[in-house]
């Protein structure tokens, strides 16, 4: 067992999905054990893989280990199903088969007694096959494959209580909007294959790194692939969708739009970095400037949300926002060390506020209040992913973002460092709000209250092993630790794009962002602790800025109407056109006109017999002439 | 096995004249006998599809009867009945196999002269088999023209009239619109037919034959596009379109599904089989007129279809959209392209009859088809939601399902033929059917129930099993299609003038 | 030996006379006698040159008694026509008669 079997990670949650599709309805318990069990059996199977990578990846000019067959192939052309082991794809594989199988177990709690029980395991086993097929990809129409995987069961997933229209719309608006993203991907993808004559990333990067493709052609095609990442990532102008997302079950917001599917679009950004470096140096500033973009619309929006889950969700786009900032200064290393961490506190925050959610069967922020003292546990883990997430020393959270910060401040314009320490302020800002809101204070729904009650250990245990790990995770950075698991170092010696690096702690960078964080903190205690009256006022005398953040900067609005008004109102002009113009004036026309004209000449026809002979006689003198002319 | 492709032709003749022995009063045995000529229809082709050796992609199943020779103007070889398969057809073959066999299970429950529906529809099935099988022009079109005029009647005696509010179709009208495009269509063909006949010189209709002369390039730039365009009516290339989307709503379920099924891939296989391995110059002088054509219908028919309420009208129009693909992969003019046109005109084909099917199968219910009035149907209906959601997904080019491979290669092929701005409008047609698709479903099936509808039950087991059928081969080409693949690219590649 | 000609002139001659008849004629039963003049000449035509360029042949002869044959049948029929024709619009006048359309 090593890095050459990989192709079990995928298949076992595979087989499982399969079974649970077919048999699932008469399997004891609707099969979840199934499903949980070929899960944890995918992480298990890491565990071989990841020490196999280890034994190779000090030697000289590791890169990665490719396995797999052919899919379809004949002449030239050639699709595989092959699976590549690097550093990067660890990094995503630890996150993806360890965070679903806590949230598999979670989700047996969460989603008890729920009408379609067994199918919510299925769709997360098909979920997690194609999470981790993506991941292994070793070519882009395979990682395309899953990609689209996975946004169908996003989809699948999100409208999991279709029953409700709301939760019907999302689902369809999740899709749409990332499927506007991966038309982008696959003109990429194939614009990429059409010079280098193969799907192989790592064949491709080859190619452009000595030169086959010209300079414009590279920066277009990784745009294009990078509009993949701006759908599936939820980055500014595509974003809508996840707030919105937000309507299915809890463990699926966690898994799905938190921890794993997200997040690919960074990991592919990360995976094509070669390119982004060869092309022209506007492709990186793209990623920066959307990722930053993002970041400041997500953090300004989260202040003003209500919902609890819709909060976590901003804070998730943030935080995504951070990491293409990073990737736009091409540092793979700290997009990834975010994105490891942040898989594990997003997806304790999600927890959290599910366990909120499964307690008290409220989500607005303004109905909870004072649960710290009936879910003490809840309320302690959701403080350690707060803490994570706003990047408090020595919360995981800091270590990572301070990464981001250092080298934003390297490679980027000063003002994209200033936006960044002003992100965090917000962050710290959004994320304090919602803590004291939900867990102390007056409670502002005493029935909601009184109901209220913690979770089942089968919820609480995986929330705890979270809360674990988001306090120490990012202790990573540091050689020390990295060597003693086993690695060759911290994660800047493990996942890099050219050299390793050795952790440096960002003095000035963690000084500044912490004075951020606490000030962001204090400034949010000041405001929202007790009554909230504050907060209010301030609401009240900004008017404007909260109507603007509470519309969303009213991108959802001006997309409807451009769906409206353009968009179906162009369908209908076609559709009109189609039947009016085409059809009827084109089709009916013509016969028409062999109607009316058939109608004109039939008077021709007198009836008369001597006409008629006459016809015939003066034909065949005229063919007689003509006959005469031809052969003289 | 020879006789397996004879038999694909005499087994729907045959059943065609038994069913007139038998008397109509007896339904029950009408039924059975078409089910039974389905069946037996279903292995054949799947045994025809399965034996077709492809190592060089060249003819299998050979069989060769003197039809008519040494007379007037025809030389030994003038016509002869002269059946074969290649790699383009023998897919297509399973799938008109497989449409055929589905389609009995969706015609169950006619009851108005069913005996005489039946005549018709194995005529017509007879006919499609007669086209992807035959090698000589005479009889490709005579079967052509067989497969075509019982439309007619199916759609005026079967069909229904719908009243749109703002406008009426009727089912005379759908059928007569559809039969006289598609004869019009015919009259092209038949000219360029003949204009090849006394160019070749051969005193032969043997496609063989006619292939191994090499025409001169203006013959071909000029009558190309008569087969072009004559076949391209019949696969629904644009603006010779309009037909379809009227017949379909016209049409009973069965005749739905066979027609866009398999009728409409006639049109493309012809475009294929005579137009471009006889004339590849003038296929490559008309290509990019092809191209543009198809792209342009791949797009106009998803953003017509995204207007629509009415399921059948939607489906339509989304077959004329993926029709437009199969017209793109065709004029890519390469390996990789082509593939993709036959495997789409496979793919297209089972997942539009499934959605036919499905809308026959609400039709015959709710007695009606507008989408927005249903709601929540997926309550009472889980199987048909599902069934829905499959051939939805796989139309918008869901990877694992059959559209995606397909759809993939010609999306390649076109940009390998630098075809840039036309690969890219594709793919922005793929997004649109998302749009068209998912709307659809959300309409429908999903949201509130909506309680008008609480006497709609799950589909008849006959109709699950028809479905069933439909989405196992949607399956396992979206999953496997090195079967599919392996027998077209063997003979595209042997195709003349392809790159 | 009187040449060829003699009988193509004749011919031509009945033929032209036939073709003024028809053209020219009122009534439908000239009309049909016209149609017998220009039917002979035909026949005076193949039996001509039956003799003079293949003697030992009979296939002109045969045609003459063919065409024979065929005008007194259609003289027959023609006839019956022209008779129910008089009969309901008691007129045998062919300009008189034009039901012969939509």
């Amino acid at each position: 067992m090593g890095m050459d079997d990989a192709w079990l990670l995928p298949a076992v949650p595979a087989a499982a999905f399969a079974a649970l599709l077919l048999f699932g309805k008469y399997l004891p318990r609707k099969g979840d054990w199934l499903a949980i069990g070929a899960i944890a059996a995918s992480f298990a199977l890491f565990i071989p893989v990841l020490a196999d990578l280890l034994d190779e990846v000090g030697r000289e000019g590791f890169a990665g280990v490719v396995s797999g067959t052919d899919w379809v192939e004949f002449d030239t052309f050639n699709l595989r199903l092959g699976f590549m082991v690097d550093q990067l794809a660890i990094v995503m594989l630890a996150v993806v088969t360890f965070v679903s199988t806590l949230i598999e177990i979670y989700s047996v709690g969460y989603m008890k007694g729920d009408p379609r029980y067994g199918w919510f395991f299925t769709a997360m086993t098909l979920f997690v096959t194609a999470m981790i097929t993506l991941v292994l990809a070793d070519n882009l129409l395979l990682l395309y494959v899953a990609w689209e995987g996975v946004g169908f069961c996003s989809y699948l997933l999100i409208g999991f209580w279709h029953e409700r229209r709301s939760a019907a719309e999302a689902a369809k608006k999740a899709f749409i909007t990332t499927r506007i993203g991966d038309v982008g991907l696959l003109i990429g993808i194939i614009l990429l294959w059409r010079e280098a004559g193969t799907f192989s990333i790592r064949e491709i990067i080859e190619f452009a790194q000595d030169g086959g493709y010209s300079a414009e052609y590279l920066t277009t095609a990784v745009l294009f692939v990078f509009a993949g990442a701006v759908g599936k990532s939820a980055q500014f102008p595509l974003h809508v969708w996840l707030p919105d997302a937000m309507e299915g079950p809890t463990p699926v917001s966690a898994l799905i739009h938190a921890a794993t599917m997200v997040v690919a679009g960074v990991y592919l950004v990360a995976r094509m970095m070669p390119l982004f470096v060869v092309a022209d140096p506007v492709a990186l500033d793209v990623v920066t400037a959307i990722g930053l973009t993002t970041v400041m619309l997500s953090a300004t929006m989260a202040i003003v949300a209500t919902d609890i889950k819709r909060v976590v969700a901003y804070s998730t786009m943030n935080s995504l926002g951070l990491m293409m900032v990073a990737l736009g200064a091409h540092s793979v290393t700290a997009a990834l060390f975010y994105l490891f961490v942040h898989g594990f506190f997003k997806a304790l925050l999600f927890m959290g506020a599910g366990s909120v959610i499964h307690g008290t069967e409220r989500q607005e922020v303004w109905e909870l209040g004072g649960l710290a003292r009936k879910m003490p546990l809840t309320a302690l883990a959701f403080a350690v992913g707060t803490l994570a997430m706003i990047g408090i020393f020595p919360f995981s959270g800091f270590w990572a973002k301070d990464e981001i910060v250092n080298v934003a401040a390297d490679e980027l314009a000063w003002i994209v460092v200033a936006f960044l320490v002003f992100s965090i302020f917000l962050t710290a800002v959004y994320m304090t709000r919602l803590y004291l809101l939900v867990f102390t204070g007056r409670p502002r729904d005493d029935h909601a209250h009184e109901h209220a009650h913690e979770a089942p250990p089968v919820m609480s245990l995986p929330v705890l092993v979270l809360a674990a790990l988001a306090v120490i995770a990012g202790f990573w950075a540091f050689d020390q630790v990295g060597r003693a698991l086993g690695f060759p170092g911290g994660i800047g010696e493990f996942v890099f794009l050219d050299e390793a690096q050795e952790f440096a702690f960002p003095v000035v960078a963690a000084i500044s962002s912490s004075l951020a964080a606490v000030g962001g903190m204090a400034f949010a205690y000041a405001l929202w602790f007790g009554e909230a009256e504050q907060a209010r006022q301030l609401g009240e005398r900004f008017r404007p800025l909260y109507k603007l953040w509470k519309n969303r900067y009213y991108f959802d609005d001006a997309y409807q109407w451009a769906i409206n008004n353009l968009v179906l109102v162009g369908g209908n002009v076609i559709a009109w056109f189609d039947r009016n113009v085409v059809n009827d004036t084109g089709v009916d026309g013509s016969a028409g006109l062999a109607v009316f004209s058939g109608f004109q000449m039939k008077f021709s026809q007198t009836g008369r017999l001597p006409n008629y002979a006459l016809a015939i006689v003066m034909g065949v003198i005229i063919l007689a002439i003509v006959f005469l002319a031809v052969r003289v | 096995m020879d006789w397996a492709v004879f038999a694909t032709i005499a087994v729907p003749a045959g059943t065609a004249g038994l069913l007139m022995a038998i008397p109509s009063r007896h339904r029950d045995v009408v039924r059975y006998v078409a089910l039974m000529s389905g069946s037996s229809l279903f292995i054949l082709s799947l045994i025809i599809f399965g034996k077709y050796q492809f190592d060089d992609g060249g003819y299998a199943f050979e069989l060769q009867l003197d039809w008519l020779g040494n007379v007037a103007f025809l030389g030994e070889k003038g016509i002869t009945y002269h059946l074969a398969v290649d790699g383009i057809a023998a897919p297509l073959v399973l799938l008109t196999g497989i449409v055929i066999f589905a389609g009995v299970f969706m015609s169950w429950n006619i009851e108005y002269r069913n005996k005489d529906f039946f005549i018709l529809l194995f005529l017509m099935v007879g006919g499609v088999y007669g086209v992807f099988e035959s090698v000589d022009l005479f009889f490709l079109f005579f079967f052509y023209e067989l497969a075509v005029l019982p439309m007619y009647l199916l759609i005026a005696v079967w069909g229904s009239s719908t009243d749109f509010g703002t406008f009426v179709r009727t089912k005379e009208y759908g059928a007569m619109k559809l039969v006289l495009y598609l004869v019009a269509g015919s009259v092209l063909i038949f000219i360029a037919i003949f204009a090849t006949f006394v160019e070749a010189g051969q005193g032969s209709f043997d496609l063989p034959v006619l292939g191994s002369v090499t025409y001169g390039e203006n013959f071909q730039k000029t009558f190309f596009p008569f087969f072009m365009l004559g076949f391209g009516v019949l696969a629904g290339l644009w603006p010779f379109h309009t037909w379809s989307p009227d017949g379909h709503v016209a049409a009973p379920t069965a005749v739905s599904m066979l027609h866009a099924g398999v009728l409409m891939k006639l049109g493309a296989f012809g475009i294929l089989r005579v137009g471009m391995s006889l004339f590849p110059e003038g296929a490559a002088f008309w290509a990019p007129v092809l191209m543009t054509l198809g792209v342009t219908g791949a797009l106009y028919g998803a953003i017509s279809a995204m207007a629509q309420r009415d399921l059948k009208y939607m489906v339509g129009y989304s077959s004329v959209s993926h029709m437009g693909y199969v017209l793109m992969g065709l004029a890519t003019m390469n390996e990789i392209g082509i593939n993709g046109a036959v495997l789409q005109m496979f793919a297209h084909g089972v997942m539009t009859a499934l959605m036919f099917a499905m809308v026959g199968a609400i039709y015959d219910q709710a007695h009606a088809r507008d989408m927005t009035i249903f709601g929540g149907l997926s309550r009472n209906m889980p199987r048909h939601a599902s069934y829905w959601a499959v051939a939805g997904l796989s139309s918008l080019g869901l990877p694992g399902l059959a559209g995606f491979v397909a759809e993939f290669h010609i999306f390649v092929g076109t940009f390998q033929a630098d075809y840039i701005w036309a690969g890219a409008l594709g793919i922005l047609a793929a997004a649109i059917t998302a749009t068209y698709i998912l709307r659809m479903l959300a309409f429908a099936f999903f949201g509130p129930f909506n309680e008008r509808w609480a006497s709609l039950k799950e589909m008849r087991i006959g109709e699950q099993f028809g479905g069933a059928v439909l989405i196992f081969f949607i399956a396992f080409m979206g999953m496997w299609p090195m079967p599919f693949v392996d027998r077209i690219a063997a003979t595209v590649s042997r195709l003349p003038g392809i790159t | 030996m009187i040449p060829i000609q003699h009988f193509l002139v004749l011919s031509s001659i009945l033929f032209s006379l036939g073709i003024y008849g028809v053209l020219a004629r009122r009534s439908a039963v000239l009309i049909l006698m016209s149609v017998e003049l220009m039917l002979q000449a035909v026949s005076i035509n193949f039996i001509a040159f039956a003799v003079y360029l293949a003697p030992e042949e009979f296939t002109g002869l045969i045609f003459a008694i063919f065409v024979i044959t065929v005008a007194a049948a259609e003289v027959g029929l023609a006839l019956a026509i022209v008779l129910r024709i008089y009969r309901n619009k008691a007129t045998a006048n062919v300009d008189e008669v034009d039901i012969m359309k939509w």
